[in-house]
């Protein structure tokens, strides 16, 4: 078998700053913010010093079936209706979904948080009455891979589940091991993303690791600040990011409209600290995603910065891209426009980055009004850039527990 | 308690409607084959019959309903455990 080389075909996404590829192109060029107050939740919010969520804020308009929805939380709502729009631009064949050849690697950070505080209510409400009724369905609701399995169930694909859980690595992992799994031949074609709903447990996480923005609860839209001089912390969000992966050849033969082309991934670790960011871990992650997409860093044309809009994480990710790329590619922290949407990240902001590809456009990094001095060493995007050429673009994301992953975009020329 | 077989059936079509949006239905028919009511339904259902029965099942009474397919075998069950508790 030779090379067998991986292109995408379909893709949509649940964001804060919109739904589906229209929507999100507009708030990027136009600068909108999906950053707003933190709801009360009446558990933890009124703890939280952060008052900052990237919400989605619009209503999603769902049409499952009684025996799909009864298995779902909000996390697999979100990523069973992306993955419905995926399969319905791409236009597979309905027997090919089924053949087996079709696989799918999605997750999320934890499974269903709500579902799971639910559960908890009833194991410490101290009724035995209650307790009973923490049942299967509970659990199929918030279990880690329930994004997964309810894809599979509504759409009745029988390949191979890949459910990689490594919070904020999740979707960029699901993208990068439905290439690996493509392109080593074990499947023909993978559904792939991630998804994470609106949770303030998640927030109460980062608050305690003073990770968190709190200096602009009254002005949401101008936080997070990746790489900016008053940047404060990174703002939690919600969303999902779906994309469809093809086989060249099978796609080509199909018919399919090629949207751009997956041709290197890499994923390593710190091997110490499962918190603190590490530029070395970061460099070699970059350097062997050069090695696996055959290109040198002078090919990248746009890096999608992981860039959360905290104190160290966007001096040393700034560090490592430095040693790799010098100043030359321009540089979006995308989660500017929207926080960081955990376990979805990757996979919305691969999305984006395939957008700016296919419009010839780059967004600037929202809020980079004076950029951090030990951030300077690269070239950040800080005014649109409306006529870009992207030919190849890199997408980096990092995570609790030391995972740095990168994935490398080609434009599809034909 | 006594229940008797025409409130039990009412009970039953209020959560077919409302919890499996199943409504109405026919009391011989395979609840699996004509409406897709699944294990993961049937396991929603115990709790609901345990709410109408007034108290909890035993492991072995609940073993009991995995034969179940109809909904007059429903009302048999629960006619059957209401019985044996009284």
């Amino acid at each position: 078998m030779g090379e067998r080389r991986v292109v995408i075909t379909a893709g949509s996404a649940i964001t804060p700053i919109g739904h589906g590829k229209a929507d999100i192109v507009k708030s990027l060029k136009r600068g909108v913010s999906g950053v707003k107050p933190l709801r009360r939740d009446d558990l933890l919010s009124e703890y939280i010093h952060s008052g900052v969520f990237g919400t989605v804020d619009y209503p999603v308009e769902y049409d499952f079936d009684r025996r799909f929805k009864k298995t779902m939380g909000p996390v697999a709502f979100y990523a069973c209706q992306t993955v419905k729009e995926v399969l319905e631009e791409a236009g597979l064949d309905p027997d090919f979904i089924r053949s087996g050849r079709l696989g799918v690697a999605f997750s999320s950070t934890h499974g269903s948080p709500t579902v799971q505080r639910g559960i908890y209510r009833q194991f410490f409400s101290g009724s035995s009455e209650e307790y009973s009724s923490v049942n299967a369905v509970d659990y199929l609701k918030s279990m880690v891979h329930t994004t997964a399995v309810n894809i599979t169930k509504m759409f009745g694909i029988t390949g191979r589940v890949i459910a990689s859980s490594t919070a904020c690595t999740t979707g960029s992992q699901s993208i990068g091991f439905g290439y690996e799994t493509i392109k080593f031949g074990l499947q023909d074609a993978m559904v792939c993303g991630a998804a994470d709903e609106y949770d303030t447990t998640t927030v109460a996480v980062f608050d305690n690791l003073l990770a968190c923005s709190t200096a602009f609860n009254e002005t949401p839209h101008l936080t997070p600040r990746p790489f900016e001089e008053k940047r404060d912390g990174l703002v939690v969000a919600e969303g999902a990011g779906a994309l469809l992966l093809e086989e060249y050849e099978f796609a080509r033969r199909r018919g399919a409209k090629i949207l751009g082309e997956v041709i290197g991934f890499s994923c390593g670790n710190n091997g110490g600290d499962l918190i603190l960011p590490n530029a070395d871990g970061i460099k070699a992650t970059l350097l062997t995603g050069l090695q696996s997409a055959g290109i040198g860093p002078e090919d990248v044309d746009l890096i999608s910065a992981h860039a959360t809009g905290t104190k160290m994480g966007d001096v040393i990710e700034a560090q490592a891209m430095s040693k790799i790329y010098g100043d030359r590619p321009p540089v979006v922290a995308l989660k500017s426009y929207m926080g960081h949407t955990m376990g979805a990240c990757g996979a919305i902001e691969a999305l984006m980055t395939l957008y700016m590809m296919e419009e010839g456009f780059i967004a600037p990094t929202l809020n980079l009004e004076k950029v951090d001095k030990r951030c300077a060493m690269i070239r950040h995007v800080t005014e649109p850039i409306p006529d870009a050429e992207i030919r190849i673009a890199a997408v980096q994301n990092f995570a609790f527990g030391g995972v740095n992953t990168c994935l490398f975009l080609k434009r599809f020329d034909g | 308690m006594a229940l008797s077989r025409e409130s039990i059936i009412h009970d039953l079509n209020r959560i077919f409607a409302e919890n499996f949006e199943i409504e109405d239905p026919d009391p011989d028919e395979n609840l699996s084959q004509a409406y897709e009511f699944d294990s993961i339904d049937a396991i929603e259902l115990l709790v609901e019959i345990e709410k109408i029965l007034g108290f909890k099942l035993t492991q072995e009474e609940k073993k009991q309903a995995v034969e179940i397919r109809t909904i007059n075998q429903i009302c048999d069950y629960m006619e059957g455990l209401a019985e044996d508790r009284a």
